[in-house]
Protein backbone atom coordinates (compact mmCIF):
# COMPACT_ATOMS: atom_id res chain seq x y z
CA UNK A 1 0.00 0.00 0.00
CA UNK A 2 2.99 2.25 1.43
CA UNK A 3 5.04 1.52 -2.17
CA UNK A 4 1.56 2.08 -4.29
CA UNK A 5 0.97 6.07 -2.71
CA UNK A 6 4.71 6.36 -3.27
CA UNK A 7 4.52 5.48 -7.00
CA UNK A 8 1.14 7.55 -7.42
CA UNK A 9 2.41 10.44 -5.50
CA UNK A 10 5.56 10.09 -8.47
CA UNK A 11 3.55 9.81 -11.40
CA UNK A 12 1.37 12.70 -10.25
CA UNK A 13 4.46 14.66 -9.86
CA UNK A 14 5.68 13.75 -13.24
CA UNK A 15 2.61 15.12 -14.75
CA UNK A 16 2.44 17.81 -13.20
CA UNK A 17 5.56 18.74 -14.75
CA UNK A 18 4.63 18.37 -17.91
CA UNK A 19 1.44 20.63 -17.32
CA UNK A 20 3.06 23.48 -16.02
CA UNK A 21 4.23 24.49 -20.00
CA UNK A 22 0.90 25.75 -20.67
CA UNK A 23 1.18 29.60 -22.02
CA UNK A 24 -0.81 31.18 -18.98
CA UNK A 25 0.09 34.85 -18.58
CA UNK A 26 0.54 35.79 -15.10
CA UNK A 27 -1.74 37.85 -13.52
CA UNK A 28 0.83 39.75 -11.32
CA UNK A 29 2.97 41.38 -13.74
CA UNK A 30 -0.37 42.60 -14.97
CA UNK A 31 -0.21 45.45 -11.99
CA UNK A 32 3.34 46.78 -13.67
CA UNK A 33 2.40 50.79 -13.07
CA UNK A 34 2.11 52.13 -16.65
CA UNK A 35 3.99 55.17 -16.84
CA UNK A 36 1.93 58.31 -15.47
CA UNK A 37 2.53 60.79 -18.39
CA UNK A 38 0.54 64.30 -18.07
CA UNK A 39 -0.81 63.97 -21.29
CA UNK A 40 -2.87 66.39 -23.13
CA UNK A 41 -5.25 65.34 -25.24
CA UNK A 42 -3.35 67.44 -28.39
CA UNK A 43 -0.91 64.67 -27.83
CA UNK A 44 -3.25 61.71 -29.31
CA UNK A 45 -1.13 61.30 -32.55
CA UNK A 46 -3.69 61.50 -35.02
CA UNK A 47 -5.04 65.84 -34.56
CA UNK A 48 -1.47 67.18 -33.50
CA UNK A 49 -0.56 67.67 -37.17
CA UNK A 50 -1.85 71.34 -37.41
CA UNK A 51 0.75 72.73 -35.04
CA UNK A 52 3.56 71.15 -35.51
CA UNK A 53 4.00 71.02 -39.49
CA UNK A 54 7.45 72.24 -39.13
CA UNK A 55 8.54 69.80 -36.61
CA UNK A 56 7.63 66.98 -38.65
CA UNK A 57 8.89 67.35 -41.87
CA UNK A 58 11.85 66.82 -40.14
CA UNK A 59 10.81 63.71 -39.30
CA UNK A 60 9.43 62.84 -42.00
CA UNK A 61 12.75 63.45 -44.03
CA UNK A 62 14.12 60.92 -41.86
CA UNK A 63 11.88 58.20 -42.10
CA UNK A 64 11.97 58.81 -45.83
CA UNK A 65 15.35 58.19 -45.93
CA UNK A 66 14.76 54.92 -43.29
CA UNK A 67 12.56 53.48 -45.68
CA UNK A 68 14.05 54.07 -48.76
CA UNK A 69 16.95 52.64 -47.82
CA UNK A 70 15.34 49.37 -47.32
CA UNK A 71 13.11 49.18 -50.88
CA UNK A 72 13.19 46.18 -52.66
CA UNK A 73 14.60 47.30 -55.97
CA UNK A 74 13.34 44.89 -58.18
CA UNK A 75 11.70 46.99 -60.94
CA UNK A 76 12.98 44.72 -63.90
CA UNK A 77 10.21 41.50 -63.99
CA UNK A 78 10.27 40.52 -67.62
CA UNK A 79 7.87 37.27 -66.31
CA UNK A 80 4.93 39.83 -64.75
CA UNK A 81 2.33 38.41 -67.45
CA UNK A 82 3.33 34.72 -66.70
CA UNK A 83 3.80 35.94 -63.22
CA UNK A 84 0.17 37.04 -63.06
CA UNK A 85 -1.20 34.21 -64.43
CA UNK A 86 0.60 31.46 -62.34
CA UNK A 87 -0.28 34.58 -58.96
CA UNK A 88 -4.02 33.64 -60.09
CA UNK A 89 -3.80 29.61 -60.73
CA UNK A 90 -2.01 28.97 -57.39
CA UNK A 91 -4.63 31.17 -55.56
CA UNK A 92 -7.42 29.27 -57.18
CA UNK A 93 -5.40 26.22 -56.67
CA UNK A 94 -5.15 26.81 -52.69
CA UNK A 95 -8.71 28.31 -52.76
CA UNK A 96 -10.83 25.09 -54.27
CA UNK A 97 -7.84 22.19 -54.13
CA UNK A 98 -5.33 22.39 -51.07
CA UNK A 99 -7.56 23.93 -48.43
CA UNK A 100 -10.38 21.87 -48.83
CA UNK A 101 -8.29 19.20 -48.96
CA UNK A 102 -6.30 20.32 -46.01
CA UNK A 103 -9.52 20.95 -44.02
CA UNK A 104 -10.91 17.43 -44.26
CA UNK A 105 -7.77 15.88 -43.55
CA UNK A 106 -7.24 18.51 -40.15
CA UNK A 107 -10.29 16.66 -39.57
CA UNK A 108 -10.08 13.84 -39.23
CA UNK A 109 -6.26 13.14 -38.28
CA UNK A 110 -5.83 15.06 -35.26
CA UNK A 111 -3.58 17.52 -34.19
CA UNK A 112 -0.67 15.97 -32.28
CA UNK A 113 -0.24 13.53 -35.41
CA UNK A 114 -0.04 15.74 -38.09
CA UNK A 115 2.60 17.83 -35.43
CA UNK A 116 4.16 14.61 -35.37
CA UNK A 117 4.59 14.39 -39.00
CA UNK A 118 5.51 17.86 -39.82
CA UNK A 119 8.55 17.41 -37.40
CA UNK A 120 9.01 14.03 -38.58
CA UNK A 121 9.82 15.96 -42.43
CA UNK A 122 11.83 18.13 -40.64
CA UNK A 123 14.28 16.73 -38.66
CA UNK A 124 14.48 14.36 -41.89
CA UNK A 125 15.71 17.16 -44.22
CA UNK A 126 18.55 18.19 -41.42
CA UNK A 127 21.25 17.83 -44.11
CA UNK A 128 19.73 21.05 -46.03
CA UNK A 129 19.98 22.50 -43.33
CA UNK A 130 23.73 21.44 -41.74
CA UNK A 131 25.15 22.02 -45.26
CA UNK A 132 24.26 25.23 -45.56
CA UNK A 133 24.71 26.73 -42.79
CA UNK A 134 28.55 25.18 -42.49
CA UNK A 135 28.62 26.96 -46.76
CA UNK A 136 28.01 30.10 -44.81
CA UNK A 137 30.28 29.16 -42.13
CA UNK A 138 27.89 29.77 -39.19
CA UNK A 139 29.20 26.96 -37.71
CA UNK A 140 27.10 27.40 -34.02
CA UNK A 141 24.04 27.28 -36.30
CA UNK A 142 25.65 23.43 -37.49
CA UNK A 143 26.58 22.70 -34.41
CA UNK A 144 23.05 23.30 -33.59
CA UNK A 145 21.74 21.80 -36.03
CA UNK A 146 23.98 18.80 -35.50
CA UNK A 147 22.51 18.32 -32.02
CA UNK A 148 18.99 19.10 -32.87
CA UNK A 149 18.99 16.31 -35.37
CA UNK A 150 20.98 13.65 -32.58
CA UNK A 151 18.29 14.16 -30.13
CA UNK A 152 15.20 14.24 -32.20
CA UNK A 153 16.26 11.31 -33.85
CA UNK A 154 16.93 9.24 -30.96
CA UNK A 155 15.05 10.62 -27.62
CA UNK A 156 12.33 12.50 -30.11
CA UNK A 157 11.35 9.43 -31.18
CA UNK A 158 13.51 9.14 -35.16
CA UNK A 159 12.23 12.88 -35.43
CA UNK A 160 8.31 13.14 -34.41
CA UNK A 161 9.11 14.90 -31.60
CA UNK A 162 10.77 18.06 -30.95
CA UNK A 163 12.90 17.75 -28.00
CA UNK A 164 15.71 19.56 -28.41
CA UNK A 165 13.60 22.75 -28.33
CA UNK A 166 10.43 21.94 -26.06
CA UNK A 167 12.41 19.70 -23.28
CA UNK A 168 15.91 21.20 -23.08
CA UNK A 169 16.69 23.62 -20.26
CA UNK A 170 18.10 25.64 -22.43
CA UNK A 171 16.00 25.31 -25.86
CA UNK A 172 18.12 24.48 -29.26
CA UNK A 173 16.77 26.38 -31.93
CA UNK A 174 16.31 25.18 -35.72
CA UNK A 175 18.53 27.75 -38.24
CA UNK A 176 16.73 26.96 -41.44
CA UNK A 177 19.52 27.63 -44.35
CA UNK A 178 18.67 26.60 -47.61
CA UNK A 179 20.87 27.13 -50.67
CA UNK A 180 19.25 29.93 -52.14
CA UNK A 181 19.73 32.11 -48.89
CA UNK A 182 23.82 30.51 -49.34
CA UNK A 183 23.70 32.03 -52.65
CA UNK A 184 22.90 34.71 -51.36
CA UNK A 185 24.80 34.98 -48.41
CA UNK A 186 27.67 35.27 -51.18
CA UNK A 187 26.66 38.10 -53.08
CA UNK A 188 24.21 36.41 -55.68
CA UNK A 189 21.60 38.95 -56.93
CA UNK A 190 18.03 37.14 -56.70
CA UNK A 191 17.49 37.37 -60.54
CA UNK A 192 14.06 38.11 -62.07
CA UNK A 193 10.66 37.36 -59.69
CA UNK A 194 9.43 33.49 -61.05
CA UNK A 195 6.08 32.29 -59.61
CA UNK A 196 6.00 28.74 -59.41
CA UNK A 197 3.17 26.58 -60.07
CA UNK A 198 2.24 24.81 -56.82
CA UNK A 199 5.42 26.22 -54.78
CA UNK A 200 4.44 30.02 -55.29
CA UNK A 201 6.51 32.85 -55.48
CA UNK A 202 10.60 32.45 -56.04
CA UNK A 203 13.12 33.88 -58.20
CA UNK A 204 16.04 32.71 -60.62
CA UNK A 205 18.26 32.57 -57.82
CA UNK A 206 16.17 30.51 -55.31
CA UNK A 207 14.68 28.01 -58.72
CA UNK A 208 18.39 27.25 -58.57
CA UNK A 209 18.37 27.17 -54.97
CA UNK A 210 15.84 25.08 -54.66
CA UNK A 211 17.04 22.71 -57.41
CA UNK A 212 20.30 22.30 -54.88
CA UNK A 213 18.24 21.67 -52.43
CA UNK A 214 16.64 18.71 -54.16
CA UNK A 215 20.20 17.15 -54.33
CA UNK A 216 21.05 17.72 -50.19
CA UNK A 217 17.13 16.38 -49.32
CA UNK A 218 16.78 12.54 -48.46
CA UNK A 219 12.96 13.27 -49.42
CA UNK A 220 13.21 13.72 -53.57
CA UNK A 221 14.78 10.80 -55.39
CA UNK A 222 18.09 11.96 -57.64
CA UNK A 223 19.52 9.17 -59.97
CA UNK A 224 22.79 8.76 -58.57
CA UNK A 225 21.85 9.42 -55.48
CA UNK A 226 19.39 6.40 -54.75
CA UNK A 227 21.45 4.80 -51.19
CA UNK A 228 20.78 8.12 -49.88
CA UNK A 229 17.01 8.92 -50.55
CA UNK A 230 14.08 7.59 -49.28
CA UNK A 231 11.80 7.20 -52.94
CA UNK A 232 12.87 5.21 -55.18
CA UNK A 233 11.14 6.87 -57.84
CA UNK A 234 9.55 10.68 -58.95
CA UNK A 235 5.83 8.93 -58.49
CA UNK A 236 6.99 8.33 -55.01
CA UNK A 237 9.31 11.74 -54.19
CA UNK A 238 6.00 13.54 -56.15
CA UNK A 239 3.88 11.49 -53.28
CA UNK A 240 5.94 12.20 -50.19
CA UNK A 241 5.95 16.34 -51.76
CA UNK A 242 2.15 16.10 -51.52
CA UNK A 243 1.43 14.74 -48.30
CA UNK A 244 3.93 17.59 -46.75
CA UNK A 245 1.92 20.00 -48.57
CA UNK A 246 -0.95 19.12 -47.42
CA UNK A 247 0.03 18.26 -43.75
CA UNK A 248 2.02 21.75 -43.59
CA UNK A 249 -1.17 23.63 -44.66
CA UNK A 250 -3.28 21.82 -42.39
CA UNK A 251 -1.42 23.28 -39.20
CA UNK A 252 -1.99 26.77 -41.17
CA UNK A 253 -5.32 26.90 -42.29
CA UNK A 254 -6.50 30.55 -42.95
CA UNK A 255 -3.02 32.26 -42.50
CA UNK A 256 -3.09 32.36 -46.45
CA UNK A 257 -6.76 34.40 -46.64
CA UNK A 258 -5.59 36.71 -43.85
CA UNK A 259 -2.33 37.63 -46.07
CA UNK A 260 -4.47 38.26 -48.87
CA UNK A 261 -6.76 40.53 -47.09
CA UNK A 262 -3.87 42.70 -47.12
CA UNK A 263 -3.06 43.10 -50.63
CA UNK A 264 -4.70 45.94 -53.19
CA UNK A 265 -3.30 43.54 -56.28
CA UNK A 266 -1.83 40.16 -54.60
CA UNK A 267 0.71 39.89 -57.58
CA UNK A 268 2.93 42.41 -56.56
CA UNK A 269 1.78 42.07 -52.53
CA UNK A 270 2.95 38.71 -52.91
CA UNK A 271 6.17 39.02 -55.30
CA UNK A 272 7.12 42.43 -53.28
CA UNK A 273 6.47 40.45 -49.39
CA UNK A 274 8.51 37.42 -50.90
CA UNK A 275 11.47 39.47 -51.98
CA UNK A 276 11.55 41.46 -48.44
CA UNK A 277 11.37 38.46 -46.50
CA UNK A 278 14.48 36.59 -48.31
CA UNK A 279 16.42 39.43 -47.85
CA UNK A 280 15.79 39.66 -44.29
CA UNK A 281 16.44 35.59 -44.38
CA UNK A 282 19.77 36.27 -45.86
CA UNK A 283 21.17 38.91 -43.22
CA UNK A 284 20.00 36.71 -40.74
CA UNK B 1 -17.73 37.02 -10.32
CA UNK B 2 -15.32 38.55 -7.68
CA UNK B 3 -12.58 37.31 -9.81
CA UNK B 4 -13.98 39.12 -12.85
CA UNK B 5 -14.32 42.05 -11.37
CA UNK B 6 -11.17 42.77 -10.14
CA UNK B 7 -10.10 41.68 -13.60
CA UNK B 8 -11.93 44.44 -15.36
CA UNK B 9 -10.75 46.64 -12.15
CA UNK B 10 -6.78 45.65 -13.08
CA UNK B 11 -7.39 46.10 -16.59
CA UNK B 12 -9.15 49.52 -16.41
CA UNK B 13 -5.88 50.89 -13.98
CA UNK B 14 -3.93 49.84 -16.67
CA UNK B 15 -4.29 52.91 -19.32
CA UNK B 16 -1.60 54.28 -21.13
CA UNK B 17 -1.60 57.30 -23.70
CA UNK B 18 2.28 57.41 -24.59
CA UNK B 19 5.54 55.61 -23.29
CA UNK B 20 8.63 56.74 -21.82
CA UNK B 21 11.82 54.66 -23.17
CA UNK B 22 12.83 53.08 -20.18
CA UNK B 23 8.91 51.48 -19.97
CA UNK B 24 8.99 50.75 -23.08
CA UNK B 25 9.48 46.83 -22.66
CA UNK B 26 7.41 46.76 -19.47
CA UNK B 27 4.41 48.41 -21.13
CA UNK B 28 4.38 46.18 -24.31
CA UNK B 29 4.69 42.96 -22.69
CA UNK B 30 1.65 43.89 -20.07
CA UNK B 31 -0.26 45.41 -23.28
CA UNK B 32 0.62 41.41 -25.04
CA UNK B 33 -0.66 40.35 -21.54
CA UNK B 34 -4.05 41.80 -21.80
CA UNK B 35 -4.43 41.42 -25.59
CA UNK B 36 -3.92 37.41 -24.73
CA UNK B 37 -5.98 37.37 -21.40
CA UNK B 38 -9.00 39.11 -23.82
CA UNK B 39 -8.47 36.64 -26.38
CA UNK B 40 -8.16 33.42 -24.23
CA UNK B 41 -11.71 35.02 -22.33
CA UNK B 42 -13.87 32.65 -23.18
CA UNK B 43 -16.97 35.02 -21.94
CA UNK B 44 -16.47 37.71 -24.23
CA UNK B 45 -18.37 37.77 -27.72
CA UNK B 46 -15.84 38.25 -30.94
CA UNK B 47 -17.18 41.66 -31.15
CA UNK B 48 -16.10 42.84 -27.53
CA UNK B 49 -12.80 40.83 -27.98
CA UNK B 50 -12.08 42.79 -31.29
CA UNK B 51 -13.11 46.18 -29.33
CA UNK B 52 -10.74 45.21 -26.25
CA UNK B 53 -7.88 44.68 -27.98
CA UNK B 54 -7.78 47.47 -30.15
CA UNK B 55 -8.48 49.64 -26.59
CA UNK B 56 -5.41 47.75 -25.54
CA UNK B 57 -3.04 48.42 -28.17
CA UNK B 58 -4.50 51.59 -29.86
CA UNK B 59 -2.49 54.22 -27.77
CA UNK B 60 1.11 53.00 -28.79
CA UNK B 61 0.58 52.81 -32.69
CA UNK B 62 1.02 56.32 -34.03
CA UNK B 63 -1.38 55.68 -37.19
CA UNK B 64 -0.86 58.90 -38.37
CA UNK B 65 2.72 58.76 -38.69
CA UNK B 66 2.03 55.32 -40.75
CA UNK B 67 0.13 56.45 -43.25
CA UNK B 68 2.15 59.67 -43.76
CA UNK B 69 5.31 57.37 -44.23
CA UNK B 70 3.27 54.46 -46.10
CA UNK B 71 2.60 57.29 -48.96
CA UNK B 72 5.87 58.53 -48.54
CA UNK B 73 6.86 61.90 -51.41
CA UNK B 74 3.26 61.92 -52.23
CA UNK B 75 1.41 62.28 -48.96
CA UNK B 76 3.23 66.44 -49.23
CA UNK B 77 1.24 66.74 -52.58
CA UNK B 78 -2.34 65.99 -50.42
CA UNK B 79 -4.60 68.23 -49.01
CA UNK B 80 -5.29 68.79 -45.19
CA UNK B 81 -8.64 67.36 -46.08
CA UNK B 82 -7.39 64.23 -48.01
CA UNK B 83 -4.50 63.60 -45.45
CA UNK B 84 -6.98 63.30 -42.57
CA UNK B 85 -9.37 61.08 -45.08
CA UNK B 86 -6.23 59.04 -45.84
CA UNK B 87 -4.59 58.61 -42.68
CA UNK B 88 -8.11 57.83 -41.06
CA UNK B 89 -9.35 55.31 -43.89
CA UNK B 90 -5.54 53.51 -43.17
CA UNK B 91 -5.75 53.30 -39.68
CA UNK B 92 -8.90 51.49 -39.83
CA UNK B 93 -7.50 49.19 -42.81
CA UNK B 94 -4.59 48.32 -40.08
CA UNK B 95 -6.92 47.75 -37.37
CA UNK B 96 -9.28 45.40 -39.50
CA UNK B 97 -6.04 43.71 -40.75
CA UNK B 98 -4.40 42.76 -37.11
CA UNK B 99 -8.28 41.53 -35.94
CA UNK B 100 -7.91 39.41 -38.74
CA UNK B 101 -4.36 37.88 -37.78
CA UNK B 102 -5.67 37.89 -34.37
CA UNK B 103 -8.55 36.14 -35.05
CA UNK B 104 -6.15 33.09 -36.04
CA UNK B 105 -4.64 33.46 -32.71
CA UNK B 106 -4.18 29.32 -31.30
CA UNK B 107 -3.23 29.62 -27.83
CA UNK B 108 0.06 30.33 -29.15
CA UNK B 109 2.83 31.93 -26.33
CA UNK B 110 4.40 35.16 -27.07
CA UNK B 111 8.08 35.83 -25.66
CA UNK B 112 9.21 39.30 -25.63
CA UNK B 113 13.18 39.42 -25.87
CA UNK B 114 15.00 42.35 -26.18
CA UNK B 115 14.45 46.21 -26.92
CA UNK B 116 17.65 47.71 -28.59
CA UNK B 117 17.89 51.48 -29.54
CA UNK B 118 18.98 51.73 -33.05
CA UNK B 119 19.69 55.57 -32.64
CA UNK B 120 18.54 58.47 -29.63
CA UNK B 121 14.88 58.51 -31.68
CA UNK B 122 14.76 54.81 -32.59
CA UNK B 123 14.23 51.55 -30.77
CA UNK B 124 12.89 48.35 -31.52
CA UNK B 125 11.73 46.02 -29.68
CA UNK B 126 11.63 41.99 -30.69
CA UNK B 127 9.52 39.51 -29.96
CA UNK B 128 8.65 36.20 -30.61
CA UNK B 129 4.93 34.17 -31.24
CA UNK B 130 5.71 30.34 -30.80
CA UNK B 131 3.78 28.67 -32.90
CA UNK B 132 2.34 25.40 -33.75
CA UNK B 133 5.61 24.29 -35.95
CA UNK B 134 7.73 27.16 -36.00
CA UNK B 135 8.55 30.47 -34.29
CA UNK B 136 7.53 33.94 -35.52
CA UNK B 137 9.88 36.58 -35.38
CA UNK B 138 7.71 40.29 -34.62
CA UNK B 139 9.43 43.00 -34.51
CA UNK B 140 8.05 46.65 -33.03
CA UNK B 141 9.89 49.53 -34.48
CA UNK B 142 9.50 52.56 -32.20
CA UNK B 143 10.82 56.53 -32.55
CA UNK B 144 10.23 58.95 -30.39
CA UNK B 145 8.30 62.09 -30.51
CA UNK B 146 9.67 65.56 -30.12
CA UNK B 147 6.86 66.81 -29.01
CA UNK B 148 6.51 65.02 -25.66
CA UNK B 149 9.32 62.74 -25.22
CA UNK B 150 7.34 59.45 -25.89
CA UNK B 151 7.55 56.55 -28.00
CA UNK B 152 5.41 55.84 -30.67
CA UNK B 153 5.30 52.33 -32.86
CA UNK B 154 5.53 53.46 -36.43
CA UNK B 155 6.25 49.88 -38.02
CA UNK B 156 5.69 45.94 -37.40
CA UNK B 157 7.90 43.83 -39.15
CA UNK B 158 6.77 40.40 -39.72
CA UNK B 159 9.20 37.46 -40.20
CA UNK B 160 11.36 39.99 -41.67
CA UNK B 161 8.63 41.77 -43.73
CA UNK B 162 7.92 45.10 -42.76
CA UNK B 163 4.04 46.09 -42.96
CA UNK B 164 4.75 49.72 -43.46
CA UNK B 165 7.11 49.10 -46.51
CA UNK B 166 4.61 46.56 -48.05
CA UNK B 167 2.26 49.13 -48.41
CA UNK B 168 4.88 51.68 -49.60
CA UNK B 169 5.40 49.45 -52.93
CA UNK B 170 1.17 49.14 -53.08
CA UNK B 171 0.64 52.53 -52.71
CA UNK B 172 3.13 53.79 -54.93
CA UNK B 173 2.06 51.09 -57.46
CA UNK B 174 -1.24 52.06 -57.04
CA UNK B 175 -0.75 55.83 -57.88
CA UNK B 176 0.87 55.06 -60.58
CA UNK B 177 -2.03 54.84 -62.66
CA UNK B 178 -4.70 56.35 -60.30
CA UNK B 179 -5.75 58.99 -58.03
CA UNK B 180 -5.66 59.52 -54.40
CA UNK B 181 -9.22 59.64 -54.03
CA UNK B 182 -9.42 56.19 -55.50
CA UNK B 183 -6.73 55.03 -53.16
CA UNK B 184 -8.81 56.47 -49.84
CA UNK B 185 -12.26 54.92 -51.53
CA UNK B 186 -10.39 50.96 -51.99
CA UNK B 187 -8.92 50.83 -48.93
Amino acid sequence: MKYLLFLLSITLFIFQGCSTKQATPHLDNLQVKAPKTTTTPSQKSSNNDQNTEEDTAEDTAEFEAEFEAEETTNIIDPLSGYNRFMTSFNDKFITYALNPVSEAYAYVVPQPFRLGVSNFIHNIQFPIRFANNLLQLKFQNSSDELERFIINSTVGLAGLMDPAKNHMKIPIPAHNEDFGQTLGHYGIGSGFHVVLPFFGPSNVRDVVGITLDAYASPLVNVRGFENYKIPDNLGQSIGIATGDFINKNSLHLGEYESLKKDAIDLYPFLRDTYEQKRISDIAE
Amino acid sequence: MLKKVIMLLLLSVVSIYAIEEQNIKKVMDTKVRKVLLVLKDKTLSKQRKEQKSIRVIDDVFDYYTMSKISLGKRWKSLTKNEKTQFSNAFEKKIKHSYLDKLRLYNNQKVIIKDLKKIKHNRSTLETQIIGLDDTYKVIYLFYKKKQNNHWYIYDVNLVGVSIIQTYRKQFSEFLKTKSVKQLIESL
